[in-house]
C-alpha cells in the first residue's frame, strides 16, 4: 500500500521532469483523441441524418406488409391489419406515428404523353406523422386534404415529363387487386420536390379512400409505415410488433432491410473511418512509446541505483507504467474535453455542405447539413482504446527498465 | 555477522573472450570494520564490491553474508538482501533526482515498510547526523557533490544494514570534501559500530582506513591492519594457483 504511494509520487514527478516532451506527448494524445471523437461524431451524425432523411421522406423506420410484399412489390400482397396489431402500434410510446398505405403501379397519360408511375394511397392526416412530403409541396399547389377523392400530388419531375401542372386532370390506368382493370381520372392538386430522384420522377400520391375504390382493395392495404422517435429503437420496436402478429403471414421490416443500399454505404463509410482511426491511434501509441523509451534511456543510471538499493523490478515497472498512465489519462481527459467541445459546437452549428449540393447530388447524397453527434459510447470507446494501446505500448519499455542489470545500468552515465 | 569470501573468481565475457576480473580472493570482513580495498584502476575493486553486495554473481568461489550463501539466493532474495542488510554508496549520482534529500533517505525505509512517522523521524535524525539538517527538503540538484554523497551515506545507514559498501565514494569530490566525507563515515563507524567497506585509489582515503586490502589484477597481494597511525602487515596470502581460463 505504502509502496503504491511512492510509486505514484515518483511517477508523477518524473512525468513533469521533461515538461516540453510531456506536453508534446500530451498534445499528440489530445489532438489524436479529439480528432477521432470528432470524426466519429460527424460520421454518426451524418449517418443518422441520412437514415432520418430517408425515413422521413417516405419509407419510415419500420414497415409492416404481407409476407413477400417487399420482395415482389405487386398489388397481390395485401393484408387486413388486425385490431391487436393496430392497438400495439397505438400503445407503443417509441412510435411517433404510423400510417396505412396502398401501393400500385400504373400508367399515366396526359395529352400526348404517357409515363409509368408508382401510386401510393395515403391517409392525408396520419401520413403527416410518418413522412414529411407534405412539407415539400411546391408553391402553387397543396397537400392532400381529408375528404379529397380524385386529387393527387405528384413528383415534380414526373409532372414536367408529361407536361402536367397543378389543376390538370390526367388519366391513370392500372390493374385492381381483384384483377379487374383500374382506370381513373385524377386531378393534380400539388407537386412535390422530395429530394429523392425515384419519388420525384415517378410517384403520385392519392387519398387512400380513393385508392381503395380505384384498385378494388376491399379493405385490404399493402403496408403500414412507422416513424419512431429514435431510429436506434428500430430493433426493439420491431421485436415488440412481432409479438402481435402472425409471423407466417406478416413481415415487419426495419429501415436496414427497407434501405439496404444505405446500410451498405454506411458500412463502407465506417470502414474508411476505422482505417483513419487506426492510423491516428497508432500515431498516439507510438508517441507514448517514443516518450517512455526516451525517458527510460535517459534514466538508466537512476534505475540502476534504484534496483541496487533494493527496489523490486516490478516496482520499477510499475513506476514506468504509471508514468505512461498519467500522461495517457491526462491526454484522454484533454482529448475528450476538446473533442466533445468541438462536437458540441458542430452539433449546434451543423457542418453545412449546401455549397456542394450539386457534387453531393451526383453521389446521390441529399444530406446537406451534418451535425456532429458525439455519443457517450464514442467517447468511452475512444478513451478505452487509447488507454489500452498506450499501456500495451508502454509494457515493453517498462519491462526493459525493470529487467535492467543494475551494474550495467549504473555504469551507464 | 561477518562477510566471508573464499577462493573467489570472476570472469567477464568480452567479445567472446574471457576477461578475468577477480582471480582467487579470500577475505573475511568482521562486524565493525572500517576497511578499504585499494588498487589501481581495473584491479577488480568494483567487481568485488558488486559481488559482495549481491549485484553480480561470481564465476567460482563462495561468498557468505552472515549465514547466507549468496550463490544460493535467487534474484528476489538478493534484492531483499540489498534492501535490508546492505547499504550502497556509489561514486556519484547516487540519489533519485525527483526526491528531496529527506525523501531519498526515507525511500529505503518506505520499501522496507516502515511507518510514516518513524520513517520521517529516523530519516531527519540521520540527515542531521551527517550535517544536512538544514537541507532535508532540497532536491539533489540543489546540493553540492559533497552534500549529495552525505545524503547517500545517510540513505545507506538509515536502515542499519550489516555492511555499507562504498565504491570510490570520494572519487568525484575535491580533496577536502573527500576527507570530510571519510571523517563522517569513520565517525559513524566508531559511534554506531557500522561496518564499512570502501574501495579507493586515493592515498588520503587509504590512510584513513583501519584495514587496507590491496588488489592488483584481481588478486589481493597485501592485507594490512592499522591500529592508530601506522599500518602493520598482518598477513599476505598469495594464491599462486591460477584458475584455468
Ligand atoms: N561488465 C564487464 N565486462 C567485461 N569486463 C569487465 C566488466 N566489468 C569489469 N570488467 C573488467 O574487469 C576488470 C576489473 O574491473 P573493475 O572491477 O571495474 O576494476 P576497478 O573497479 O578496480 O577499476 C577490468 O579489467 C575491467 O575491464
Ligand atoms: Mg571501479
Amino acid at each position: 500500500m505504502k509502496n503504491r504511494e511512492i510509486v505514484l509520487k515518483l511517477a508523477w514527478r518524473n512525468v513533469w521532469r521533461n515538461k516540453r516532451r510531456t506536453i508534446l506527448t500530451l498534445l499528440t494524445i489530445i489532438v489524436g483523441c479529439s480528432v477521432i471523437l470528432f470524426q466519429n461524431a460527424v460520421a454518426k451524425g451524418g449517418h443518422d441524418r441520412m437514415i432520418e432523411d430517408a425515413a422521413a421522406t417516405n419509407t419510415g423506420h419500420i414497415q409492416i406488409h404481407e409476407k413477400g410484399y417487399w420482395d415482389n412489390r405487386t398489388i397481390d400482397y395485401a393484408f387486413q391489419p388486425e385490431n391487436k396489431l393496430i392497438n400495439a402500434l397505438k400503445n407503443d410510446e417509441r412510435i411517433s406515428g404510423y400510417t396505412l398505405r396502398v401501393h400500385a403501379e400504373g400508367l399515366l397519360s396526359f395529352k400526348n404523353s404517357t409515363a409509368g408511375t408508382m401510386i401510393q394511397g395515403v391517409d392525408p392526416v396520419t401520413e403527416k406523422s410518418v413522412s414529411n412530403l407534405h412539407s415539400k409541396i411546391l408553391k402553387g399547389g397543396r397537400y392532400l386534404l381529408p375528404g379529397d377523392r380524385n386529387s393527387i400530388i405528384m413528383g415534380m419531375t414526373l409532372a414536367k415529363n408529361i407536361g402536367a401542372n397543378v389543376g390538370d386532370t390526367i388519366s391513370m390506368i392500372s390493374q385492381g387487386f381483384d384483377g379487374s382493370i383500374a382506370a381513373e381520372r385524377l386531378t393534380v392538386v400539388g407537386l412535390f420536390n422530395a429530394g429523392n430522384q425515384e419519388y420525384d420522377q415517378g410517384m403520385i400520391i392519392m387519398p387512400i379512400s380513393q385508392a381503395e375504390e380505384t384498385f378494388s382493395m376491399m379493405g385490404y392495404i399493402h403496408s403500414i409505415a412507422l416513424r419512431l422517435r429514435s431510429s436506434s429503437d428500430t430493433g426493439v420496436v420491431r421485436g415488440n410488433i412481432k409479438k402481435h402478429i402472425d409471423n407466417k403471414i406478416i413481415e415487419v421490416l426495419g429501415w436496414e432491410e427497407l434501405m439496404p443500399e444505405m446500410v451498405q454505404f454506411i458500412v463502407m463509410d465506417d470502414v474508411n473511418a476505422y482505417i483513419f482511426d487506426f492510423i491516428l491511434f497508432m500515431i498516439v501509441a507510438f508517441g507514448i512509446l517514443n516518450t517512455i523509451h526516451m525517458s527510460i534511456f535517459e534514466r538508466m543510471r537512476e534505475f540502476g541505483i534504484m534496483l541496487s538499493i533494493g527496489t523490486a523490478p516490478r516496482q520499477v515497472m510499475g513506476m514506468v507504467l504509471c508514468e505512461s498512465l498519467i500522461i495517457t489519462i491526462l491526454g484522454i481527459i484533454g482529448g475528450l474535453g476538446l473533442g466533445y467541445a468541438v462536437c458540441y459546437y458542430f452539433y449546434v452549428n451543423p457542418l453545412d455542405f449546401s455549397g456542394y449540393a450539386n457534387e453531393m447530388a451526383v453521389l446521390s447524397i441529399n444530406m446537406l447539413v451534418v451535425p456532429a453527434d458525439a455519443s457517450m459510447l464514442n467517447g468511452i470507446v475512444t478513451a478505452m482504446v487509447t488507454l489500452i494501446l498506450c499501456l500495451l505500448f508502454s509494457v515493453f519499455p517498462a519491462r526493459k527498465a525493470a529487467k535492467l542489470n543494475p551494474i550495467d545500468a549504473i555504469r551507464h552515465l | 555477522m561477518q562477510i566471508s569470501i573464499k577462493n573467489l573468481y570472476k570472469n567477464y565475457q568480452l567479445n567472446g573472450l574471457e576477461v578475468p576480473a577477480i582471480r582467487g580472493i579470500d577475505l573475511t570482513i568482521k562486524k565493525g570494520e572500517f576497511s578499504a580495498i585499494a588498487g589501481p584502476s581495473g584491479s577488480g575493486k568494483t567487481t568485488l564490491l558488486n559481488i559482495i553486495g549481491g549485484l553480480d554473481r561470481p564465476t567460482a568461489g563462495e561468498i557468505r553474508v552472515g549465514n547466507d550463501d549468496l550463490n544460493k539466493l535467487n534474484q528476489k532474495e538478493l534484492s531483499d538482501l540489498r534492501l535490508h542488510r546492505i547499504g550502497f554508496i556509489f561514486q556519484a549520482y547516487n540519489l533519485i533526482p525527483v526526491l528531496t534529500a529527506l525523501e531519498n533517505v526515507e525511500y529505503v525505509l518506505l520499501l522496507q515498510g516502515v511507518l510514516k512517522e518513524e520513517r520521517t523521524t529516523r530519516s531527519t535524525r540521520i540527515l542531521e547526523e551527517v550535517g544536512l539538517g538544514e537541507y532535508i527538503n532540497r532536491f539533489p540538484k540543489e546540493l553540492s557533490g559533497g552534500q549529495q554523497q552525505r545524503v547517500a551515506v545517510a540513505r545507506a545507514i538509515v536502515s542499519e544494514p550489516e555492511i555499507i559498501l562504498a565504491d570510490e565514494p570520494t572519487a568525484n569530490l575535491d580533496q577536502k570534501t573527500g576527507a570530510l566525507l571519510l571523517d563522517l563515515m569513520h565517525d559513524l563507524n566508531h559511534k554506531k559500530n557500522i561496518t564499512f567497506l570502501f574501495s579507493t585509489h586515493d592515498q588520503m582515503v587509504m590512510e584513513k582506513a583501519r584495514r587496507l586490502v590491496y588488489l592488483t589484477d584481481g588478486t589481493s597481494n597485501s592485507d594490512t591492519f592499522r591500529g592508530h597511525g601506522h599500518f602493520k602487515d598482518n598477513k599476505i596470502k598469495k594464491k599462486s594457483k591460477k584458475k584455468s581460463n
